[in-house]
């Protein structure tokens, strides 16, 4: 298992030194001035290289990259451009706020999904089943920045019951855990969980219908063994995909928030993100993809060692 | 610590409030909270960003510059006058310099006094580069905005004396840009700062001000959530008694979506709203909000092409283009109201409107006569190319809009192509003007323009020394008489001769139909029946010190 | 994932591959909800193909009068949007560029995706390294952060977008043609087959591409209902499509401003959206029952 896990590891390093190139180069294809956010279009000539050297984008690309991956190493991801506040503080904050968002909704939707997918499972071609599959189907099919459109709609505009923006009355910084701070996550939280909740609803159903079907449960059974048994049974088997699934969904809701912060405003990475592709502020775009994108590959790490765990038969090389 | 009862019952009294959709319940302190189209707050380290929305929030809040604009009337056109500098005049032996006498007795949040030093060490922060404190990522929205300033030098405590690199008569005017911080409070970050160099700590100075700012403005700064919420406390100790704020604090929260703005008005969240969504105009109405507008220096063109080859450089396609837009009817229909029809950079009222003979209304008759006298008709059509943006800031809506002209010019036997590209790429090629590759073919650039400032109404884009890469004058315009008029004006040094003169470049450019004019923009907020005394000058300013907040 | 071995499990040979075709399809003709989602889909295909013969009104041809009419008003079946243009013939047109880039990339990732693939599955060692561990690399991206980087990256515009959600499916579809290739490639009948002196070639045409092209065209149906997803989120966060375009999430964006004076139309190309997406799963998932032998 220990020897496992280092292997793991070590095969993560390369991937995250070209997920770094990879976001470097991305940022860097771009067209248009780095130096927009700063430098208004009226501005001479002279003031602008004068500029670009003092943010040093006069230097050949692979100076730049190799500085700023020095940089990132040693935890400093350079200066926001439009803010001149260091990038690795103002991600982190926003990745805090997407984590709140990505873990209510991920309370709600494995949940429902857990519950769902297990009785569609148990009850297979029922009408228990055609619903909790059609829930799951539309789950997984519905535009989710719509629905999040249409619930505002319902939700803030004409019934004026939950708010329709923001992270809590005074921001996330003075977040709390109380109802008057809940409310400004419910309608996003809802919006987000409904594609984690699809996916994992047809997830475990096939999984339990599955494992339901095998011939050695029909044995169990015979010999009159109970049924919390077989549903501890089917658990068991069922635990290291469904894991699986839910990790990659959480890994889903946390890199790829950006249409569901927007509809918000919820001060997460994605709007952060939508941001810095808007004011092309490179060092914060590049920063925060990178940070996401490295979250990502953790959890996946950790999604693999946790299944190896569970089931010591699943090891991927 | 609270007991596990209390909380519950907290709890359920919140959500009876909340159910009930009350406001949730106020002490003795008023608030201010207000939605505003930024992305982000504006920077507070003096010199804002995001434009003239930065300026209204972050700067003229909490800062004073030496001269401010008159923002206490809403049927006047909004003027310079006085700010911490007292009087100005312009040396009579050499016209590049000026003197500035300080208004004595202000003080800085901080407690530290405002004098010449401080006046030196602000210019010093945007122009001179082996200062200490200058800062690189402040110069370009500064230095751009000032575009002749040089240096500054102190003559006594409350005296300094301004240079510039040519004479300018507008400089009192580009002052208004120039944000005083206080010097000492940033030395006591720069102090206690870390960083391997100068330029280390410098940058990490700027950063520390920028979480705990101090001006001499009116409001001063509390708390900050990076891109979520700045609060600002009234200022008692304001010098200007008449102007101390009525209301004890202001929360600025940026919200660029107009719907989530509008959603979170109408949904009690805040109580002041910067751009409603225009189709929820009836809406607010409705539920007993408070609608406000007012004509602002901002004009919403299409900027033409003027080089070799273009087919505005025939002056009639240009009047025609202008004759050929019902501007009542994109002001009824698609805005909602929301626009005052442009005739002109600057409208009938204001002292640089001046006198020109071409009228510029709706009179399709006419616009079809002059294309047909130009040699197109209905079987040959004028082809034009528009590059403008899916969005921006001024842009107002800016594709229902081309797409609103581009029918209405079709009767007018215009084929207009639109050049949809992002709006900072837009505003990137507005730099680079006509001829560059990135202008992709197009004959005419739609980028709006604050006109509240000489230079950047008129001079940028029509004197021919400010064609690509100087200035804005995206379309190379080159007419001497625009150049004999910008001189003049530029070196008239009595406020008086100086309008007189801009006035008569402003006409000069209306007739010669310089510019497709189509809308100016008129800054609609929207606001809670509780926000009182509330005034909105014809500007892009608001003054926040008379509003109160009823209970 | 378990999906795919099933699918692996079922590979037979070239010559069983007819019959096994033959029953998939009868058993997907009877399944009534596949066939509902088909006839819809080609519904909305034939119209978005024969829209201009079909006599709606301009979808370009806005009025400033006409704005924001309410579904049902006469002579404008679906209302009119912000513009005043007519909303049923918009989402008629809207369909051809909205199915265009939500399904080109499925498409062209499915040609590229099985091609790499393929010679990594067949030839696997160091070919088979390299391929995948390049695919890994954009593997450790989640796909909406990866769809929006690059079209952030190289900015608005279709082409752009296609690009972007290529790029996005292409490693999907790479891992799922590998390991599907690798699991026939071992199978007892690409062994006979080797063993009896058919080529290489031969053996990937004959052998394996049936067995192989089922599963992962399955698999990539499937992705058909989040590229239009994503593909309608980007144009939604103006990153994709550009006005007067008619898109679904264009429209959507355009229409947002909308929602308070008519919600009803502003909501009508998120429901198009939905459609074309529930339907495409609905019919993978339909296939897949079909190909599955055992149920």
């Amino acid at each position: 298992m220990f020897a496992y896990i280092a292997r793991r590891i070590v095969y993560v390093i390369p991937i995250v030194i070209s997920v770094a190139l990879v976001c470097f180069l991305l940022v860097h294809i771009t067209p248009g001035d780095p130096l927009v956010a700063v430098l208004p279009a009226d501005a001479s000539q002279e003031l602008a290289a004068q500029l670009r050297t003092a943010y040093g984008f006069d230097r050949p690309l692979p100076v730049q990259f190799g500085l700023w991956l020095w940089r990132a190493l040693n935890g400093d991801l350079g200066n926001s451009i439009a803010t001149g506040r260091p990038v690795l503080s103002e991600v982190m904050r926003a990745v805090g706020n997407t984590v709140t968002l990505a873990i209510f909704a991920a309370l709600i939707g494995f949940t429902l999904g857990l519950l769902f997918g297990l009785i569609a499972g148990y009850f297979r071609d029922s009408w228990i089943d055609k619903t909790a599959t059609s829930f799951a189907i539309a789950g997984v099919s519905v535009p989710h920045y719509w629905l999040g459109m249409v619930l505002v709609i319902i939700f803030s505009v004409q019934l004026n019951w939950l708010p329709a923006v923001g992270a809590g009355p005074g921001g996330s910084g003075a977040w709390a855990w109380d109802w008057d701070h809940l409310r400004y996550l419910i309608l996003p939280a809802v919006t987000s969980s409904v594609i984690p909740m699809g996916i994992v609803t047809r997830t475990v159903r096939a999984l339990t219908g599955d494992i339901l079907s095998q011939d050695f449960v029909e044995a169990l059974r015979a010999k009159g063994l109970r049924e919390t048994n077989v549903f501890r049974h089917v658990v068991k088997n069922a635990a290291p995909t469904a894991l699986a699934v839910m990790g990659l969904q959480l890994g889903y809701m946390l890199g790829g928030s950006i249409l569901i912060e927007t509809v918000f405003s919820w001060p997460g990475s994605g709007l952060l993100l939508n941001s810095a592709i808007f004011q092309r502020d490179l060092p914060l775009l590049q920063g925060t993809i990178l940070v996401l994108a490295l979250f990502f590959v953790l959890l996946n790490l950790l999604v693999d060692i946790a299944q190896a765990a569970i089931d010591p038969r699943i090891k991927r090389g | 610590m609270r007991t596990e009862k209390t909380k519950t019952m907290a709890l359920a009294a919140a959500l009876a409030i909340a159910l009930a959709g009350l406001p949730r319940a106020a002490g003795a302190e008023t608030v201010l909270r207000i939605g505003m189209t930024a992305a982000d707050i504006p920077r507070t380290l003096g010199q804002p960003d995001q434009g003239f929305e930065g300026n209204r929030f972050t700067g003229l809040t909490m800062y004073d510059g030496l001269t401010m604009w008159d923002l206490s009337s809403a049927d006047k056109a909004s003027v310079v006058i006085p700010g911490l500098a007292t009087e100005w005049k312009v040396d009579d032996s050499d016209k590049k310099k000026w003197i500035f006498k300080l208004r004595p007795g202000v003080t800085f949040h901080d407690g530290s006094p405002f004098n010449a030093d401080a006046v030196v060490w602000n210019v010093d922060k945007v122009l001179k580069q082996n200062a200490p404190q200058f800062d690189p990522s402040q110069v370009g929205v500064t230095a751009s905005r000032m575009p002749t300033l040089a240096s500054a030098r102190k003559i006594d405590d409350m005296t300094v004396e301004l240079t510039t690199k040519e004479p300018d008569s507008f400089l009192p005017i580009n002052l208004t840009n120039l944000f005083m911080a206080s010097p000492a409070k940033w030395q006591k970050f720069y102090d206690t700062a870390e960083g391997a160099d100068a330029k280390a700590k410098s940058q990490a100075a700027w950063a520390a001000f920028a979480r705990d700012a101090s001006g001499t403005g009116p409001w001063k700064m509390t708390k900050f959530t990076p891109r979520e919420r700045l609060e600002l406390v009234k200022n008692a100790a304001y010098w200007d008694k008449a102007r101390v704020p009525k209301v004890d604090k202001m929360v600025l929260l940026p919200m660029p979506e107009a719907n989530a703005r509008t959603a979170a008005l109408l949904s009690g969240q805040v109580d002041w709203v910067e751009a409603p969504a225009p189709d929820a105009l009836p809406e607010i109405n409705q539920r007993g909000f408070v609608l406000y507008s007012n004509e602002e220096p901002h004009v919403w063109p299409w900027q033409f092409s003027r080089i070799e080859g273009s087919p505005w450089n025939d002056i009639r396609v240009r009047k025609a283009a202008n004759l050929c837009v019902d501007r009542e009817g994109l002001r009824d229909g698609l805005l909602a109201g929301l626009m005052v029809p442009a005739t002109g950079t600057f409208e009938p009222g204001h002292p640089w409107r001046g006198k020109p003979t071409f009228q510029i209304k709706y009179d399709k008759p006419a616009a079809q006569k002059l294309m047909r006298e130009a040699g197109y008709g209905p079987n040959k059509k004028l082809t034009v190319k528009i590059q403008t943006s899916a969005s921006g800031s001024g842009q107002m809506l800016p594709l229902p809009m081309n797409e609103y002209l581009q029918q209405a010019l079709a009767e007018c036997y215009f084929d207009v192509q639109l050049d949809v590209i992002e709006w900072n790429t837009l505003f990137t090629n507005w730099r680079r003007g006509a001829k560059d590759p990135t202008a992709n073919g197009a004959n005419a650039t739609n980028v709006t323009y604050a006109a509240m400032d000489p230079f950047f109404a008129l001079v940028r884009f029509l004197q021919s020394s400010m064609a690509p890469p100087v200035s804005n004058n995206w379309g190379y315009i080159n007419n001497p008489k625009f150049d004999e008029l910008v001189t003049k004006a530029r070196q008239s040094f009595d406020p008086a001769a100086r309008d007189a003169a801009l006035a008569e470049l402003h006409a000069a450019s209306v007739d010669d139909a310089a510019f497709l004019y189509v809308a100016h923009d008129v800054a609609p907020r929207a606001m809670s029946p509780k926000v009182k005394g509330f005034v909105q000058p014809k500007s892009w300013f608001v003054d926040f010190s008379p509003i109160s907040m009823t209970p | 994932m378990s999906t795919i071995t099933d699918l692996v499990l079922q590979a037979a040979p070239a010559t069983k591959a007819r019959g096994y075709w033959a029953t998939v399809g009868r058993r997907i003709m009877r399944d009534k909800v596949s066939m509902a989602c088909a006839l819809i889909l080609i519904l909305i295909f034939a119209s978005a193909l024969l829209a201009p013969w079909l006599g709606l009104a301009d979808p370009y041809q806005g009025s400033m009068i006409r704005r924001l009419r309410h579904i049902g008003t006469p002579g404008y079946l679906l209302g009119t949007d912000e513009l005043g243009r007519d909303m049923l013939s918009r989402l008629v047109y809207g369909g051809r560029l909205s199915l265009i880039i939500g399904i080109l990339p499925v498409i062209l990732a499915f040609v590229i995706g099985t091609g790499l693939g393929l010679v990594a599955g067949y030839v696997g060692g160091k070919l088979n390294t390299a391929i995948m561990r390049t695919i890994d690399v954009f593997y450790a991206f989640p796909s909406v952060l990866l769809a929006i980087a690059i079209s952030g990256a190289l900015g608005a515009g279709i082409v752009n977008s296609i690009v972007s959600l290529t790029v996005v499916f292409v490693p999907q579809i790479t891992r799922v043609a590998e390991s599907v290739t690798t699991g026939v490639r071992n199978m007892d009948f690409v062994e006979a087959a080797r063993a009896s002196g058919a080529g290489p070639l031969t053996i990937m045409r004959v052998h394996m591409l049936g067995n192989v092209l089922g599963p992962i065209f399955v698999y990539a149906t499937g992705l058909i209902s989040v590229s239009m997803i994503l593909a309608a989120g980007l144009s939604f966060l103006g990153l994709g499509t550009k006005p007067p375009e008619p898109e679904w999430g264009l429209m959507l964006n355009t229409l947002r401003t909308a929602i308070y004076v008519n919600p009803w139309v502003a909501a009508l190309p998120g429901v198009m959206i939905f459609a074309v997406s529930i339907c495409f799963n609905l019919l993978s998932d339909g296939m897949r029952s079909a190909m599955d032998i055992r149920n």
